[in-house]
């Protein structure tokens, strides 16, 4: 029996099916086992290459991906923006045109502009991932999200799941809101009206601006990171305040069911977003968040270099 | 073309098939002392290598006692031909409750052709630990090795032309047990 999957790029949850999504979701599932055994190591993508391009800086989804990588075998090349010729001047596809002519089999890209992967699997015969561009996208991030609540909850159809904070500037929402509705979920956009446009509900997401209101009847609660320089653009008054009314604390706890799982895309800022009774607490599943990325990442991985000519 | 198009040929049935696999499971009781087979274990190639375990160690359970524990395991990232087909093959469970380590492990798989099957089974296999002896039991060995590899247990023998795949179906996935060829 084959799989149903037959793209060389992962550019976002939008331009998957519902069966494309739960093809890389079962798939992981077997690369999760992977990391449990004492060899940590499959042959799968012996002799291919791929390239971590992190035009805008990140820790935990590179740190990710490159385990990702070794874990399957491949050889890795990691750039950054700052040691690269795009200081010189030179532009990102004649970049990628340099990486291909080295015959580099696929790209994992982060970038801050929306958009750049998809500009470049339209151009490119190597295989793209996406990981992160803009405030567009962010596909293994909702996938490992995805992942884990199936993992908890046994299903995702049906399931309340509730995302509070920075959703206008969040590629993590957008993500996820396109996976969970695909999957039958019910989505919720919180946080700041500010924060929250009204107009995500012709997407078909439910748009909350009181937190109590919008918990009482979740499955998953997934807190966003809230970016400190919003501030000074005044989508927020202050931290404080933001915390007081948007932050989960121990108080806020009693409003939400006993079985709620509570996530976190993390770096988490404790004490704003998350009280570190919350965070640390029997409901929160924000580390192993972090293992289910890694088996996402083999599993997108091995599916694109699969479908590579 | 589709595979349902192709022209099918029924190879052994039902009773046949049995036969052969309590053939497969009276040898292995004879080839190993009651010590080693209570040291020895059986893990199916994915995916028709899994009901062939099981049923051996029901048999050997019933001819000599011994409960031989069974896992599986899937070779999807162990193939030498990531890549080359038009499809990805879907990665099954590879279970194994019990360490291999020292254990007499007998592989299993239902049509035993080229070899690389097994080749890549032993590579994942080996990445679980380190057994005492491995050997392989083949249901159906229709020949045509590419590789140095040959089965200790063979169910039936058969010859087959090269142009024709022979493929199985089990009673556990399909209701039913046989053995036919598909023109390629």
């Amino acid at each position: 029996m084959d799989l149903k999957w037959t793209k060389k790029d992962l550019l976002s949850l939008y331009d998957l099916s519902r069966d494309e999504i739960l093809c890389i979701l079962n798939t992981a599932e077997e690369f999760k086992k992977v990391s449990q055994r004492n060899v940590k190591k499959v042959p799968a993508l012996r002799g291919r290459t791929v390239v971590n391009l992190f035009v805008e800086p990140s820790t935990r989804t590179r740190v990710s991906f490159e385990l990702a990588e070794q874990r399957l075998s491949a050889d890795i090349i990691n750039m950054n923006a700052d040691a690269s010729s795009f200081r010189k001047g030179e532009t990102l596809l004649d970049t990628l045109y340099n990486i291909q002519a080295l015959q580099a089999d696929i790209i994992v890209i982060r970038h801050s502009a929306t958009g750049a992967p998809n500009f470049l699997a339209r151009s490119l015969d190597m295989g793209i991932v996406n990981a992160g561009d803009g405030a567009h996208s962010h596909p293994t991030q909702a996938l490992l999200d995805i992942f884990t609540i199936r993992e908890k909850k046994g299903h995702v159809e049906g399931l309340n799941v509730v995302i509070v904070g920075d959703i206008l500037h969040s590629r993590v929402a957008r993500s996820n809101m396109w996976g969970l509705l695909k999957l039958g979920a019910n989505v919720t956009f919180a946080g700041p009206a500010t924060l929250v446009p009204r107009e995500f509900e012709q997407l078909g997401v439910r748009v909350c601006h009181d937190l109590k209101e919008a918990v009482a009847n979740a499955d998953v609660i997934n807190m966003l990171r809230i970016q400190m320089e919003r501030q000074e653009s005044g989508f927020f008054p202050s931290v404080g305040e933001y915390s007081k009314f948007f932050g989960i604390n121990q108080d806020m706890m009693r409003y939400i069911k006993p079985d709620a799982l509570i996530m976190h895309p993390g770096p988490i800022n404790r004490g704003v977003e998350l009280d570190s009774f919350v965070a640390d607490g029997p409901q929160s599943v924000i580390l192993e968040q972090v293992t289910n990325g890694l088996a996402i990442r083999m599993a997108v991985l091995y599916l694109v270099a699969g479908c590579l000519k | 073309m589709d595979e349902e198009k192709k022209p099918h040929e029924m190879m052994i049935e039902g009773s046949r098939i049995s036969n052969a696999i309590s053939q497969i499971a009276h040898s292995i009781c004879c080839s190993f002392s009651k010590d080693d087979l209570a040291n020895a274990a059986l893990i199916g190639i994915q995916a028709g290598g899994v009901p062939l375990a099981r049923r051996i160690s029901r048999l050997v359970q019933a001819e000599t006692g011994c409960r031989i524990e069974v896992g599986s395991l899937d070779i999807t990232m162990y193939r030498d031909d990531f890549g080359t087909r038009p499809a990805l093959p879907i990665i099954r469970e590879t279970e194994i409750p019990f360490d291999i380590n020292g254990k007499i492990i007998i592989l299993t798989d239902d049509v035993l052709q080229s070899g690389r099957s097994v080749r890549a089974a032993l590579d994942a296999l080996t990445d679980f630990g380190r057994p005492g002896q491995i050997r392989l039991a083949a249901l159906i060995d229709r020949g045509q090795r590419e590789y140095p590899i040959h089965a200790d247990f063979v169910g039936e023998t058969v010859q087959v032309e090269k142009d024709w795949r022979v493929c199985m179906d089990w009673v556990e996935f399909s209701g039913t047990d046989c053995v036919y060829k598909i023109k390629r």
